[in-house]
């Protein structure tokens, strides 16, 4: 600050010198304006004053210049010892003033240390708190920080937790939505955390776990449910038999339930698996309510037992859940595979058929049961779930069951002899059947099977009623039924269908031309249709096929069985030939009967008598067929006691003269023919003559006639055999006389009529070869023989040339032997005989030659 | 027409009606039993070979309806028989007091000499018995016959009955053969006389 000052006091003091020459120098005015100008550029220019000074030095007048400048500085310092003159009160009063502040700055500093130490010190207070407050703020950011973490990690540990509990308590499910949650939501949020990474790696674990857990509670139902399907199958076949009103076991004796069930026995509604705890609870009691209560001894209990269906004894849950999890874990197809190929293994074990269950319908019923249960359960199974089995799977299920069950069954039945059994069994099949269709199921096969066993029901049954017709025929007295009192007649009447007016009328006693057997029979065929068609029910056939089908059997029951056991009866040696005679009245009325068996069929099946398609009963023909094998059988047993007779004839062939009486044997022999007819054709029961009767009248004394010729016919035979056996090698006249002595007693038997209105000589006829060629012989009427030898009028033409021979050659024998004498006579005839026999040779062969 | 016996009895069953003579043949003709009863009507006739002491014997047996309306008939075969048989049932008093009845019968139609026997049948059933077996066979001392009870369902005594009565029939041939036996033929014109079996007789003479 001094040095401008002292330029600026320099430069007025060269302005002052300056102005001073001007004044001394007058002709230096300029000069002096010019040093003034310059001292004023001087002082007031800042810029160099090198121009300036120049300018005064190029000047000669420096040194005027110089006392320019010398004046002018002291007029500088003239002013500036004014000014400070002037100003200097003001200056000390600055400095004093300045003195003044300075205390009171030092005051001010002082006070200010004081204060500001002051300040220090209580500052370092707050400093204190004021980084306390620090750590807090911070400790409660971190606390923030982690509690926003802790809520960040809460929810997945409780989920975590949650799902630990969940596992505990087997809601697989529920656990797996939970690890899902877990696994998509709750973890990533939590990454960093290292529970989270643990967490993590355990989730396949628990996965697998899950997966195990339900296979093994799919492994318990499963094992259950083959435990209780017969249950189910038992109760389901239940309510089918009371919806179809078929009684369904054991208890059949119970009249069967009224009402009418018509609630839908199918439950369409898939529970839940997840929240369906509480019905599956229901479930539960429900099954064990139904171990429990005897359905059938409490109805009220029963009454609830009917409430549910089968389906509902079981908890199903299981397979939702596993299903479910499966589904959910990506491994629906295993699961499917797996439960499929269980079940299919269990369709093979329920379709395993006890050892023994040909042995009693129980072990049917308890077979049907598992197999419906197991259907059923099946079924149930498609309804409720998707996909779980479908309809592919549950065909082709059903297929092989129902196949095997047909193979079980044809196979089991056939074992089966007893026709009641075979009933009760066809009564279980068709209620399985029934049961089965209730659940969608065709039992197409089971009926064709059932067509079959009918088959063998009807051969089994066939074969009782052999034993019955055997049992008939050995009780039976083979006399016809006399009746005492009108309660006789109705009973005989009420069992076979016997109009007569004129018998009715007719007075008591009275006797039936037929025997016990004809009603009895008669009831017996009518009780074998019956029990025909009692299978036939509920088989779901026509009208006309159950006519057709009950026709034919019966066509078979009475032409085999019944014409079997008919044709066995008629061939028994012990039969006399009354019985025989009985037999033979009796198959006429049979034979009648089989109209009424005729409209009774179609009374019972129902179907049109008139319809053109309807198989005729055979049984007309086969009791006539019987008949006249009856008949044929009393000509036969009629010989076989000649027979007999003639088996004890002896006749001596070279007796020289008759007995004079007939042989003992043949003597026997008519006698009891005699008797036979007259007890034939009197019999007591012939007595009463009514129309009706009258008939059979005829008709036995016709087969009398036909027997009576047929015993000739039969006994002439025989002694003609007698005179032709090759045995015997000689025959004198006197044995023919003998033999003409016997024949003369058959003739007379013959001529004697032993049954009324056969003398039309026809039974003559049957010992007319005999007659002839014993008369030929007698009376040795050889010239009329020869003569008339094949004429047509020839008085013998019944005896062949050759026979004659054969005689008379025994003839010539007996005589050779006998005659040693040589009358005469006796040589003529012997010659004769001889001539006689050359002859005939040479008849005979011209009569060969010519045929 | 050779002969294949020895012997021809004739025998006859008679009795009242539901005895059992039908039965009792057919148990000893068949070896068979039928337990329904069937009466039979008119006569019928069995024939069995038997042998004693080695002779074949056949037997000719005449079952007749025990039915009075078959009495013409069956009394007309009386007089053949060798041999008779009557049977009561044990179990009816009545048949066994008609035994004395037949007996008569027997007295007026048949030969003097017949061998008789009395059979008490249904001996099988016991718990209905009506005639002692004493007093069947006091009846059989009283005319000095044999008798037997037997059970044609039971085959009991059947066999023996006809056995023995063959037996006697033929001792008494035999007993009557030797007899006769020095005077040679005409013994078999005497038995041929008394029975039927005459040729037979006549064929035995031949032999001899």
């Amino acid at each position: 600050m001094a040095e401008p000052v002292r330029k600026n006091s320099h430069d007025v003091w060269k302005k002052l010198a300056t102005a001073v020459k001007e004044s001394e120098f007058v002709q230096q005015e300029s000069i002096y304006a010019k040093h003034e100008l310059l001292v004023n550029e001087i002082e007031t220019t800042d810029v160099s004053l090198s121009t300036t000074l120049r300018a005064v030095y190029d000047g000669e007048e420096h040194k005027v210049f110089m006392e320019h400048l010398d004046a002018r500085l002291k007029h500088h310092d003239k002013e500036i010892e004014r000014m400070c003159n002037y100003h200097y009160q003001g200056f000390i009063d600055s400095i004093r003033e300045l003195l003044q502040v300075r205390n009171e700055a030092q005051n001010l500093k002082s006070e200010i240390e004081a204060t500001n130490e002051e300040l220090q010190k209580s500052s370092q207070i707050l400093m204190k708190k004021g980084s306390e407050l620090v750590t807090s703020r911070k400790i409660q950011r971190n606390i923030m920080a982690a509690v926003e973490h802790l809520e960040l990690c809460l929810p997945v540990l409780e989920k975590f937790g949650k799902l630990r509990e969940q596992m505990n308590d087997k809601r697989y499910y529920p656990a797996l939505k939970t690890l899902e949650q877990l696994e998509h939501v709750y973890l990533p949020r939590v990454s960093r955390y290292r529970f989270s990474q643990m967490m993590s790696e355990t989730i396949p674990k628990l996965r697998e776990e899950i997966k195990e857990a339900s296979m093994s509670d799919l492994k318990d139902f499963l094992e259950n449910i083959r435990k209780h399907s017969p249950k189910i199958g038992q109760v389901a076949m239940r309510h089918a038999a009371e919806l179809n009103n078929i009684d369904s076991g054991p208890s059949a004796q119970q009249p069967p339930k009224v009402i009418k069930k018509k609630k839908k026995r199918r439950a369409p509604k898939p529970p839940n698996p997840f929240t369906g705890e509480v019905e599956e609870e229901d479930a539960v009691e429900d099954n064990d309510e139904e171990d429990d209560a005897n359905p059938f001894l409490q109805p009220t209990e029963s009454e609830e037992g009917e409430e549910l269906s089968a389906q509902d004894l079981v908890d199903f849950s299981p397979v939702y859940r596993c299903f479910h999890i499966y589904t959910v874990l990506g491994a629906r197809e295993t699961f499917v595979d797996y439960y499929r190929r269980q079940r299919r293994k269990q369709a093979r074990l329920a379709l395993q058929p006890p050892t023994n269950m040909h042995a009693s319908v129980e072990h049917y019923r308890v077979y049907f049961q598992e197999v419906v249960g197991f259907l059923v359960v099946e079924d149930h199974i498609l309804n409720t779930t998707s996909g779980l089995v479908d309809r592919g799977y549950m065909d082709e299920l059903w297929d092989m069951c129902i196949s095997k069950i047909v193979a079980v069954l044809r196979t089991h039945t056939a074992y089966c002899t007893d026709a009641t059994l075979l009933l009760q069994i066809k009564n279980v099949i068709i209620l399985f059947s029934h049961t089965l269709k209730s659940y969608g199921f065709t039992a197409g096969k089971l009926y064709d099977l059932l067509v079959e066993v009918r088959d063998q029901y009807n051969e089994i049954i066939m074969q009782k009623w052999i034993q019955v017709f055997q049992e008939i025929f050995a009780q039976d007295n083979y006399t016809a039924i006399s009746v005492q009192t009108q309660e006789e007649y109705l009973d005989v009447t009420s069992k076979y269908p016997y109009k007569d007016e004129e018998f009715e009328k007719s007075p008591f006693p009275k006797t039936f031309p037929f025997s016990q057997f004809v009603p009895k029979i008669y009831i017996q065929v009518k009780e074998y249709i019956y029990a025909c068609l009692k299978f036939s029910e509920d088989l779901h056939l026509s009208h006309s096929e159950v006519n057709d089908m009950i026709r034919k059997s019966a066509n078979i029951l009475l032409t085999r069985t019944l014409g079997g056991c008919l044709s066995e009866l008629i061939r028994r040696p012990e039969l006399t030939l009354l019985q025989l005679i009985q037999i033979s009245i009796n198959m006429n009325y049979l034979e009648q009967s089989c109209e009424y068996l005729e409209q009774f069929i179609s009374n019972i099946t129902g179907a049109d008598r008139e319809s053109v398609h309807v198989t005729k009963l055979h049984g007309t023909a086969m009791f006539k067929d019987a008949r006249s094998e009856a008949e044929d059988q009393i000509y036969y047993k009629l010989n076989k006691k000649i027979d007999d007779i003639l088996e004890l004839a002896s006749y001596e062939w070279t007796l020289p003269e008759p007995k004079g009486h007939a042989s003992g044997y043949l003597v026997d022999l008519i006698a009891f023919l005699q008797s036979t007819f007259m007890s034939f054709t009197n019999l007591p029961d012939m007595v009463t003559k009514t129309k009706s009767t009258f008939i059979n009248v005829r008709h036995m004394d016709k087969v009398a006639r036909t027997a009576l010729m047929s015993a000739c016919k039969h006994l002439a035979q025989r002694m003609m055999d007698f005179l032709l056996d090759n045995e015997v090698k000689a025959i004198s006249l006197g044995a023919l006389h003998q033999l003409n002595l016997d024949l003369m007693q058959c003739e007379q038997f013959a001529n004697s009529e032993p049954v009324p209105g056969c003398n039309d000589g026809t039974l003559q006829l049957a010992f007319i070869d005999l007659r002839q060629l014993l008369d030929l012989f007698t009376t040795e009427d050889w010239s009329a023989y020869l003569a008339d030898f094949g004429k047509l009028d020839c008085k013998y033409l019944r005896v062949p040339g050759q026979r004659a021979i054969t005689l008379l050659e025994k003839v010539n024998t007996a005589d050779r032997k006998k005659i040693f004498t040589f009358k005469k006579n006796e040589r003529d005839k012997k010659k004769l005989i001889e001539t006689v026999l050359r002859q005939l040779r040479q008849l005979v062969n011209e009569s060969q030659h010519q045929n | 027409m050779a002969k294949t016996y020895d012997y021809l009895f004739k025998l006859l069953l008679i009795g009242d009606s539901g005895v059992g003579k039908t039965c009792v043949l057919f148990r000893f003709s068949e070896d068979a039993f039928n337990s329904t009863f069937i009466s039979t009507i008119g006569i019928d006739f069995k024939i069995r070979t038997i042998e004693l002491d080695g002779k074949k014997i056949k037997l000719q047996i005449w079952d007749t309806a025990g039915q009075e309306r078959f009495r013409t008939i069956t009394t007309a075969y009386y007089r053949g028989a060798m041999g008779i048989m009557l049977v009561y049932d044990i179990t009816n008093q009545k048949s066994f007091e008609n035994i004395r009845n037949w007996i008569r019968n027997i007295e007026e139609h048949a030969s003097q000499d017949v061998e008789k026997m009395v059979l008490g049948n249904k001996c099988d059933m016991n718990d209905r018995r009506q005639v002692s077996e004493d007093k069947g066979k006091q009846l059989a001392i009283e005319y000095g016959i044999k008798f037997m009870e037997t059970s044609a369902k039971n085959s009991i005594n059947v066999e023996n009955a006809f056995f023995t009565l063959a037996r006697d029939i033929k001792a008494k041939m035999d007993r009557k053969l030797e007899s006769s036996s020095p005077s040679g033929k005409s013994g078999g014109q005497k038995l041929v006389k008394e029975e039927k079996p005459s040729d037979k007789r006549r064929w035995r003479c031949v032999i001899l």
